[in-house]
């Protein structure tokens, strides 16, 4: 048992890899949250008059709501004058369009190169973001030959200032949430994709995000849009350092997806989730939705949730036009101490619509990890349809699972169809993978991706492997 | 931490029924159209070995609002709990379902299973349901379905294609849709309502 109890400190302690600091020069704005410290923020960035009316009309709204207490989650007191809303590396005064070697290793160390390489196969256009901002988007020009937009948030507002003014906030209103307002009111950075009418797009692109100052938090927001018939797969990664404290992640997914356009939107969660004993992590309370908004349209989401002290994360589908479909495939793993509240939540407006979800919980030590979701028929919803399966593992007899989906039909011709179970891995199974010479610890890994396959092969490739691979380490330990 | 988020339910609210170790509650729920009604049960399962079986039928065609809350408690190990609740919303009515089992930590060797199925026959009815599991204990089987829908068209055709009529194929749907919840003393009766709907 003592050796036991030496492994799962080992995996527990020093498996979160990406937890390192990155020691570079960096500007802050001060401590708090008020309308100078937005007015400050969007100075920084050079914005323009109507995004700064944006924000502060978003912090308006902010003040006024409150904190969300319905998710089963123990959510701690967040003070929001205690944290730093915008932290960016220096840059060098004498040659500032180059980027700081420092941040190139960080990155590189992450396995998100920076430098546009000739390879034969797997090219992904990659926007980095480093607290609060976007230190390079690769692959730009490549992509401007098709007509397709991929740069930062920043620099779509400088340079496309029109396409993102027709579309900001029109899925993820401002007041939409508690969190969607605090995005609204201070985010940072972000991607912007914009894919031209029939355009299908080369190469995936892929979205890195990295917190490494102390007391910050990190604001981002995307906004992807899909004109007619075309077609992008997105991805998302990110990481922080290990630290004692907690840091906050709330972050707006905006996807517009007009007529007969496909959007796939894959995530790979992998914040810093606290260690052992519950303390630090990243809170991460996000909002992600996309609309189908012409018809024919089709959005997919998959997502890996393996990191993040809390996770608090409904990426939705509305959907508005005819014949319009959307999936969701997500595998959410906690351990220890984490709190996952997840789901997705799906609006059927348009006739013949069409949804599917499948979800699987991991849970493990002492975590708590939710489904949760909203499967809503319109009236207009003609023949529409929609098929859940969400299904929960435990490991360990102090965790816990819970399953919460919301089914609403306003519409005799609609079908809906939920099924969830709850069940731990079987003594049989990992007898039968110890009589074979395997493991417990490898044993149980083999089952999780086994139960997992579903989902993780709905994956780009680069990711499935990454994927396959998190979910073992975020398991190691709690077994034993 | 830990249990964080695990609450007893009856902590400032008594179970409408407590089951001990070794009982059977046994529990049938009929709505017949016409009648509005609000159904509210907590059962609270507390010496192991208990063992609940709920079942309820429900029948809207006109302005009824039909709400059940059932709360299955699972606080002592090795029970089994089961639940099926079907039924036919047409005309305007309402029906809600919210139905919650909650495992409590240590209740190992818990069996524990809800289905809520639902068929909406009119542009007017709504169903909304909310089957959800809580569970705090690993070694467990649970599981919850849901569904709403309408009659299977696949069947009707079978049906009018071997000379029944179309309103007889409907009512002999529903019928069986409805048949795993009809109380075998009540059943002419139900068919009767079912006959009233179509």
């Amino acid at each position: 048992m003592a050796e036991n109890d030496k492994i799962i400190q080992e995996f527990t302690s020093g498996e979160y890899k990406e937890g390192f600091v990155t020691d570079v020069e960096q500007e802050f704005v001060p401590k708090g949250l008020n309308e100078d410290i937005i007015r400050t923020i969007s100075r920084l960035k050079e914005e323009p008059d109507w995004l700064l009316e944006f924000r502060l009309d978003a912090f308006r709204k902010w003040q006024a709501m409150e904190m969300p207490r319905w998710p089963h989650l123990d959510l701690p007191e967040i003070d929001f004058q205690d944290i730093i809303y915008y932290a960016a590396p220096k840059k060098d005064k004498d040659r500032p369009k180059e980027i700081d070697p420092k941040l190139t290793e960080t990155f590189e160390k992450l396995g998100i190169p920076l430098k546009e390489r000739d390879v034969l196969a797997g090219v992904v256009a990659v926007d980095a973001v480093f607290d609060s901002v976007s230190v390079t988007t690769t692959f730009r020009k490549t992509l401007a030959e098709k007509g397709i937009i991929f740069c930062s948030f920043s620099e779509a507002v400088k340079e496309h200032p029109d396409l993102v003014r027709k579309y900001l906030a029109t899925v993820v209103p401002s007041g939409d949430n508690y969190f969607a307002a605090l995005n609204s009111a201070v985010f940072s950075d972000g991607s912007f994709c914009y894919i031209p009418k029939g355009v299908r797009c080369p190469m995936d692109l892929s979205s890195y995000f990295r917190i490494n100052a102390k007391g910050t938090g990190q604001f981002e927001r995307t906004l992807i849009v899909a004109d007619e018939g075309s077609f992008v797969s997105y991805m998302e990664g990110c990481t922080a350092p290990m630290r004692d404290e907690q840091q906050l992640h709330a972050a707006v997914v905006e996807i517009i997806v007009e007529k007969d356009a496909d959007v796939k939107y894959s995530t790979v969660q992998n914040w810093y989730p606290g260690d052992a004993d519950g303390k630090g992590g990243i809170l991460n309370l996000v909002t992600k939705r996309g609309i189908c908004k012409g018809d024919g349209a089709h959005l997919s989401w998959t997502q890996v949730e393996t990191g993040s002290a809390i996770t608090w994360k409904y990426p939705s589908t509305i959907l508005k036009g005819d014949n319009t479909a959307s999936e969701f495939y997500s595998v959410a793993v906690t351990n220890n101490y984490q709190q996952a509240d997840t789901g997705t939540k799906m609006v059927h407006i348009g006739r013949n619509t069409k949804s599917r979800i499948v979800s699987k919980g991991i849970s493990a030590g002492r975590s708590q990890n939710s489904y949760r979701g909203l499967v809503r028929m319109g009236a207009g919803a003609k023949n529409a349809r929609n098929y859940s399966q969400c299904d929960s593992l435990l490991i360990g007899s102090q965790c816990g699972a819970h399953t919460f989906p919301v089914i609403r039909s306003d519409n005799p011709t609609a079908i809906v169809e939920h099924e969830a179970t709850t069940s731990k891995i079987s003594e049989d199974q990992l007898f039968y993978c110890n009589q074979r010479g395997i493991g417990p610890e490898e044993a149980v890994g083999l089952i999780v991706n086994g139960y997992a396959r579903e989902v993780l092969s709905r994956l780009p490739m680069e990711f499935a492997v990454e994927a396959q691979k998190l979910l073992q380490v975020s398991l190691e330990g709690s077994v034993g | 931490m830990g249990y964080g988020n695990y609450k007893d339910p009856f902590v400032g609210r008594r179970p409408d029924y407590t089951v001990g170790a070794g009982e059977k509650l046994e529990l049938t729920f009929v709505v017949l159209p016409g009648e509005s009604r609000d159904i509210d049960v907590a059962i609270d399962l507390v010496g192991e070995g208990a063992e609940v079986s709920l079942k309820g039928l429900y029948l809207c065609g006109g302005e009824e609002r039909v709400n059940f809350r059932i709360l299955m408690h699972h606080r002592a190990g090795g029970c089994v709990s089961h639940q099926l609740f079907n039924g036919i919303a047409g005309g305007a009515s309402r029906v809600t379902f919210d139905g919650r089992i909650i495992v409590a930590p240590d209740a190992q060797q818990t069996e524990a299973y809800q289905e809520n199925h639902n068929i909406v026959l009119s542009e007017g009815a709504r169903v909304e349901t909310t089957p959800q599991l809580e569970i705090y204990a690993d070694d467990v089987k649970c599981s919850h379905g849901a569904t709403t829908g309408r009659l299977d068209e696949d069947a009707l055709f079978y049906m009018r294609t071997r000379g029944v009529p179309e309103a007889e194929a409907k009512v002999l749907q529903m019928i069986s849709f409805l048949a795993a919840v009809t109380p075998a003393d009540r059943k002419e009766e139900i068919e009767n309502a079912v006959n009233q709907l179509v």
